[in-house]
């Protein structure tokens, strides 16, 4: 039977709007892959400068960082030849920094002691804005300590601000307590009395700070292991038992 | 509302979401090793997945805030959009009931923060409206002044 002039007509219109449909759907996928395309490509050099950024940070701070026991702004525990090193970037106020002495610092000076590893602390000043707050008094005595009685005293006076560390909120111990937690750590008192009230080693403090800083260390606890900046840990529980497995 | 005014308020939408991204993701990408210390502070990924989430985020950010921002793929960006924000407000509650005190690392930063909670309900209050504002971009996704509209004609009446 034959379709009339009419009905002819219609399936020819219907099948060339179905082709041209067939072909706007094309274009929409090539358009769509190609803008899908353009975006992993951005993405994909994005990460690719952030790694080699990353890198980057590392190696310069590996290279500023040097070894342990090599800074002037640090007290170091354990022997030169020590087949392990380990270096703390760490502020006497930042809790991380806290929890991890609270985790290692036994271990760490057990193992110094049996020649295992050799552990620098460079406490500096990052959190605190002006001589007032307590991040830079307490340096501020630390650094009193080691100038006054020696690196074994201000190793005790490192590991006795962390015991006594006040909460970040405060209430922040006075100068009066440093002086005695210095006494405590070995000082004579009257060596002490007058950096520890008058700021006197603030210069040491912003020599350190600026070390730390010059070094490329923008968050504390920072941790170099065997000269190599550590970050293979996902909490300081993790930092903790890593570093100490590592150097056991 | 009338269609008319939700292309408007749509484009509206795309452009306060998209600048919010992009500005996130830039301040971040030339700072990856803080956004890898933003991103293990939040302590919710094991460790091998800190590194490689902390150098995706800032390009995924930048990423979805130009797509936003251009209108182009629209809906898919703005899907993208939504997800994030939910994954950042999982991130911020959870940290909250913690107890823990960080720096969200939202736009650059992160880490151990003094005081920080007290930031925590307008961090929260900040995305829950971002998100809404990118949920709203889901279901209108033909705004005005949007590459799409160039890319994606609209199509010929069948």
């Amino acid at each position: 039977m034959n379709m009339s002039k009419a009905e002819q007509r219609t399936a020819k219109a219907a099948a060339l709007r179905a082709e041209q449909q067939k072909r706007e759907a094309r274009r929409r996928m090539l358009t769509i892959t190609a803008v899908i395309g353009v975006m992993v490509l951005i993405i994909g050099s994005a990460v690719g400068y952030s790694i080699w950024r990353n890198n980057q940070d590392k190696a310069d701070l590996e290279a500023a960082a040097g070894s342990a026991g090599a800074s002037a702004h640090g007290v170091a525990i354990g022997p030169d030849d020590a087949p392990h090193t380990i270096v703390i970037y760490e502020d006497f106020l930042c809790p991380f920094c806290g929890e991890l002495e609270k985790q290692t610092h036994e271990d760490l000076a057990r193992l110094a002691a049996d020649g295992k590893v050799q552990v620098e602390y460079r406490p500096f000043n990052l959190l605190g804005r002006s001589s007032e707050d307590y991040s830079v008094r307490s340096l501020n005595a630390f650094a009193a300590v080691l100038d006054a009685a020696g690196p074994k005293a201000a190793k005790k006076m490192h590991d006795l601000l962390y015991a006594n560390q006040p909460s970040e909120s405060g209430p922040f111990p006075s100068n009066d307590d440093l002086l005695d937690l210095a006494v405590e750590a070995g000082a004579s008192g009257s060596d002490v009395k007058d950096d520890i009230e008058n700021a006197g080693q603030l210069d040491w403090v912003t020599a350190a700070t600026d070390a730390a800083q010059k070094a490329g260390v923008r968050s504390t606890p920072t941790v170099l292991l065997d000269g190599k900046v550590y970050t293979d840990f996902s909490s300081i529980d993790d930092l903790a038992s890593g570093l100490l497995k590592a150097v056991e | 509302m009338r269609g008319a005014t939700h292309q408007w308020a749509g484009l509206a939408a795309r452009l306060v979401v998209g600048a919010v991204w992009l500005v996130a993701g830039g301040l971040k990408i030339t700072h990856p090793d803080a956004s890898i210390a933003a991103v293990r502070a939040y302590d919710l990924l094991p460790s091998s997945l800190v590194e490689p989430v902390g150098l995706l985020l800032p390009a995924l950010e930048l990423v979805v805030g130009l797509a936003l921002v251009l209108g182009v793929l629209t809906r898919g960006a703005a899907v993208v959009s939504g997800l994030l924000f939910v994954a950042f407000l999982v991130g911020i509650i959870s940290v909250w009931a913690r107890g823990l005190e960080i720096d969200c690392g939202c736009f650059g930063g992160g880490g151990a923060d003094p005081g920080a909670s007290s930031q925590y309900p307008w961090e929260v209050a900040r995305d829950s409206a971002l998100l809404l504002l990118s949920a709203y971009v889901v279901v209108v996704p033909r705004t005005r002044v949007a590459l799409d509209r160039v890319l994606f004609p609209e199509r010929s009446p069948a």
